[in-house]
């Protein structure tokens, strides 16, 4: 046991920028432009382009230590005019990095004066788009970070641009920030200010809820986690096949998982359209996936939009895919299409087909908190027995999620819970609850070969195997693949019937004989 | 100062650092050596990168990324450098610095996280990497390591590598500056031994290899080499090195030198330290192996050792003509495009190329310096592009113009060349098979060949689906078909790989690429 308080062996989250850059590569003709030094880009480039098999272009302003002690301004600046000179994007979303935050680069107003140089205005429409956000690399993880530019994203196209606050996010006061050290509530305790903010605004504005006036009869999907790109293609065709009319942010169905084209655009085609994260604002209801992380775009939307959000857990598994729809169909009153009545009845007809080979198989699964926690129902619903379920995210809910879910389903069990570890912790995990499946991404690796336990790949990274851009695990069909996958994957390890059958030569020569003996005799 | 090439289409600042091959003697037109352009999306890395890639392979040290957990896990087992024994170097070890670290100092976390690791890895030596944020918050490092050192009787080496503080190339200085503390200087008597020719036959000549970092096992082909030939290779840096094999390091006779962008400044700090001279050579390519065995055997003047040299030479290419032979058929007359990390293996893949009967037509680096491409310049033909910390734009622009076969580069430029059609090796940390020594340059022809010869060329050339043209292509192309899963048919598959005509050439372009 390598008990440990100050030094993280073999990291199992990625830091905030990276977040961000997934949620950004799903908004159409977007670039990324991280204010920091060069490595944190080429780093972050690498890994994606390693688990997409994608290029990934995001941009930096390559501090230096001029900038770092002068301040980042011009590098900044000349990196906005640089990516608007070849890339032409409409939005650029800028992420913050640990250099730029500390240093204390005020990029909003960075921002400002760079519009006002290049005389660039507000019109969402006609002019370039830029998204600051906050994303320190020492601050929570890769999730945050996505759920954070989201909310910028969100926020930036919904508000008003006379708005004196624009995008520019509040301070917290810095006591507050070291309590949300502590506690690791940094998201919620920055929800609450912002909550507070918005009320205070509400009761300016005198805005109604029930007054809320439908200028679209949309559906905004906004989850809290990056999913596959065969995810995203998977979701949307669900929407379009019941909602019909529905916004998906962000959407890297195409951005991340690109057809070999004619020619190689500078930004990837796709993404979700800025004239649908325009509408989100005036959609019907906005269906947010995932429950253990909170959802601060949908939130956003609900209170200072009126537009009523609804969080279901990320549908991987036939109860949670059950919610999904239910939570879909409840929204929108149509009945569920026929086509997803047979997906799930093949999907039972798997589970039972199956249910001998999983039962009371003992399993660890770890990645980020929701996607974890949708696995974990699944594996519970299955008979599979989740001994050990981690997250590398601090994250408050997680434990008590988890807790619940196995108080739903199988209150007999017992399973290891933790948050907030790296691989070297998961390991020691590992070789206390002994799981005879690993699910999770492919850092798992390590763990696996050498306790030679077999590991079913989901998340992100995945640098060892291909195809992780395809990899479904949501709706019934994604259920259906996944429990292929692990099932064979367990029948794979316990396959005895074609083990070589130690023969010994003596009783093998003798038996040919006898043969002979039959043939000649006939 | 500098005019403008105009080769590729790219921003006016980026201009300067591109050009073409220039004639011996001309200075060579192109800017290099800076920091990178904001916002141009260079595909390099940090100094702490930097750093981090030239240590990395030290197998049984513990290196601990001082900063926020980005990082480490970016660069957690990132470099694919083998070892023959301990492994503690795949694991990242961080202090993951956090809000309040940055508030109040991270140096107790630091010195916590060193004893922590102590305690569990007991490792010969750490290396304890500085990272942005460290800098700016000014944790002093030197302190907290020297205060480490003592108590745990190991050295524990700062790695100045703050990211913002220059380009990759300062992190590889920071790297050797922490490397030439653990070299140990010898005991008086050896130290006298240094000359050749001194007491000959007495003791066996020694020398270290610099700048292989045994990725995929590379340097395993090349020890035995000079093995043969009676030499003793006391340490590879860092490849397969160990903190006691460095610390043995000035006891070598002479330094071989092959990532001279990253270990030149190490070798010439041990030549002015300890009188070890070095020579610069490169272990990939069966002409540049053999002037570094030939060089080595000169050196030392043995007779006997430059028998062995030759005799091991013409055996070991006998051995492989026929493969090398073999590829050269199918791969000769095409097109190739290196963007490498350093200047040296991108010099080496000129001639490798050139070996294989393959051209270059891009050559670029990302820490080049103005000499580097001088030399370069004077090994390519006339009409190379020569490019300096390019971009992805600039790099898919010049892969399309000089009508390229095959890329040579690392991770992030693959999918460009995918992407394009365009045929792709990788020479960086994530190859899995050794390129250097004869067995290794048989591994890199076969790849080079597998990927220019493969039939999804022929099948990305159609990329949007034509009735049409599938019907003319099955009634027309029946014999190609064999070629698909036949015997190897050289002048059959030449036709199978890039189609210049959906790489949408444009006339004047194609011109242009001559001039």
């Amino acid at each position: 046991m390598t008990k440990r308080n100050y030094a993280t062996v073999n990291p199992c989250v990625m830091c905030q920028p990276m977040g961000s850059a997934l949620a950004f590569k799903g908004i159409e003709n977007t670039m990324v432009l991280y204010h920091g030094s060069q490595g944190c880009s080429t780093y972050m480039r690498l890994h994606l382009a390693h688990h997409f098999r994608e290029p990934v272009d995001i941009a930096s302003s390559s501090l230096s230590e001029k900038g770092a002690v002068y301040g980042g301004r011009e590098n900044l600046k000349k990196g906005l005019r640089n990516v608007i000179n070849r890339y032409s994007p409409k939005v650029i979303g800028i992420a913050t990095t640990c250099l730029a935050e500390t240093i204390g680069d005020d990029v909003p107003a960075i921002i400002r004066e760079f519009k006002e140089e290049e005389g660039i205005g507000d019109d969402l429409e006609k002019d370039i788009i830029i998204v600051p956000v906050s994303t320190p690399s020492y601050g929570e993880s890769h999730v945050s970070g996505y759920i954070k530019a989201l909310d910028a994203v969100v926020r930036k196209f919904a508000e008003s641009p006379e708005s004196p606050e624009g995008p520019e996010k509040p301070k917290i006061p810095e006591d507050i920030e070291i309590m949300d050290y502590m506690e690791n509530m940094e998201i919620i305790e920055y929800t609450e200010i912002l909550e507070k903010e918005k009320a205070e605004e509400n009761s300016q504005e005198a805005k109604n809820p029930d007054m809320k006036e439908i200028l679209n009869r949309k559906l905004n999907l906004i989850p809290v986690e990056s999913i596959s790109p065969a995810d995203v293609r998977e979701l949307k065709e669900i929407l379009a096949e019941t909602a019909g009319d529905y916004i998906i942010l962000p959407d890297i169905s195409e951005t991340f998982d690109a057809p070999l084209r004619e020619e190689l655009p500078k930004i990837a085609p796709g993404g979700t359209r800025l004239s649908e994260i325009a509408d989100m604002p005036n959609s019907r209801a906005t269906l947010g996936l995932g429950v253990v992380s909170t959802n601060l775009a949908l939130k956003y939307l609900e209170e200072s939009h009126c537009v009523p959000g609804h969080s279901v857990p990320i549908p991987i598994g036939l109860l949670n895919t059950d919610r999904f729809f239910t939570e879909l169909i409840g929204i929108i009153g149509c009945p569920i299409p026929e086509k997803y009545q047979k997906e799930r009845g093949r999907l039972l007809d798997a589970m039972v087909d199956m249910h001998k080979y999983l039962y009371g198989v003992k399993a660890a699964v770890y990645g980020d908190p929701d996607t974890v926690f949708s696995l974990t129902t699944f594996m519970l619903e299955l008979g599979m027995n989740p001994v050990l379920v981690a997250t590398g995210s601090k994250s408050r809910d997680f434990g008590k999620r988890i807790k619940q879910i196995f108080e739903e389903i199988r209150p007999e069990l017992q399973p290891v819970i933790l948050d907030g570890i790296d691989f070297d912790s998961l390991n020691d995990a590992v070789s206390e609850c002994s799981p005879e499946i690993l699910i999770g991404n492919s850092n798992g690796r390590y763990i696996a070969k050498a306790r030679d336990i077999p590991l079913v790949r989901v998340g992100l990274p995945i640098h060892d195997r291909i195809g992780a851009q395809r990899i479904l695990t949501v709706g019934y069909r994604g259920a259906l693949e996944l429990l292929d996958r692990i099932t064979n994957t367990i029948l794979e390890a316990t396959d005895t019937f074609t083990v070589p059958v130690q023969v010994e030569p003596a009783a093998y020569a003798g038996q040919g004989e006898k043969d002979e003996c039959i043939e000649g005799a006939q | 100062m500098i005019e403008k090439t105009g080769i590729v289409d790219t921003l006016e600042e980026r201009q300067p650092y591109i050009t073409r091959k220039q004639e011996k003697g001309q200075i060579i037109p192109l800017a290099c050596d800076n920091n990178s352009l904001a916002g141009a999306i260079s595909q390099r890395a940090c100094v702490y990168s930097g750093a981090r890639v030239v240590l990395n392979p030290v197998t049984d040290a513990v290196h601990l990324v001082h900063g926020p957990i980005g990082c480490a896990g970016y660069t957690w087992d990132i470099r694919g450098a083998k070892s023959s024994g301990i492994e503690t170097n795949r694991s990242s070890f961080s202090t993951d610095m956090k809000e309040i670290d940055i508030i109040f100092g991270g140096e107790k976390k630091l010195s916590n996280a060193i004893d922590e690791l102590v305690g569990i890895y007991c490792p010969p030596v750490i290396f304890v990497y500085s990272t942005c944020i460290v800098g700016i918050i000014g944790d002093d490092l030197d302190s907290v390591c020297k205060i480490a050192s003592k108590k745990h009787n190991i050295p524990v080496l700062p790695v100045k590598s703050e990211g913002f503080k220059g380009n990759k190339s300062d992190g590889y200085k920071a790297a050797c500056d922490a490397l030439k503390q653990l070299i140990k200087r010898p005991e008086k008597d050896k130290a006298a031994e240094k000359k050749p020719g001194v007491n000959p036959g007495l003791k066996k000549p020694r020398i270290n290899i610099l700048g292989d970092f045994n990725v995929a096992g590379d340097v395993w082909l090349v020890k035995p080499l000079f093995e043969q030939m009676g030499i003793e290779v006391i340490v590879s840096m860092t490849g397969d090195s160990t903190a006691k094999s460095i610390s043995r390091a000035a006891e070598a006779d002479l330094n071989l030198v092959q990532c001279s962008g990253s270990m030149t400044y190490l070798a010439k700090w041990m030549q002015q330290e300890y009188g070890i001279p070095y020579l610069t050579v490169s272990f990939f390519g069966i002409e540049d192996i053999s002037i570094a065995l030939r060089k080595t055997a000169e050196y030392f003047g043995s007779e006997e050792m430059k028998k062995t040299a030759g005799e091991m030479l013409e055996t070991e290419t006998n051995r492989i003509m026929p493969e090398i032979s073999r590829v050269r058929e199918r791969v000769k007359g095409k097109k190739a495009a290196i963007y490498m990390g350093g200047p040296a293996k991108a010099l080496t893949l000129i001639k490798g190329f050139a070996e294989l009967g393959m051209e270059v037509v891009i050559i670029g680096t990302q820490t080049g310096k103005k000499e580097d491409y001088e030399q370069i310049s004077y090994s390519v033909r006339d009409g190379t592009v020569i490019v300096d910390d390019a971009n992805p734009l600039e790099l898919a622009e010049l892969l399309v113009k000089q009508k390229t076969d095959l890329m040579v580069a690392g991770v992030k430029e693959r999918f460009i060349a995918y992407k394009l059609g365009v045929a792709f090796c990788d020479f960086n940390h994530d190859r899995v098979v050794e390129f250097e020594g004869f067995d290794g340059f048989v591994n890199f022809a076969k790849e080079v060949d597998a990927s220019i010869n493969s039939p999804v060329w022929k099948a990305v050339r159609q990329r949007i689906l034509k009735p049409e043209a599938v019907k003319s292509e099955r009634s027309a192309g029946k014999e190609n078909i064999k070629n698909i899963f036949g015997e190897p048919c050289a002048k059959e598959c030449k036709d199978m790989a890039v189609d210049p005509e959906f790489l949408r050439q444009n006339e004047d372009t194609a011109v242009e690429s001559q001039v």
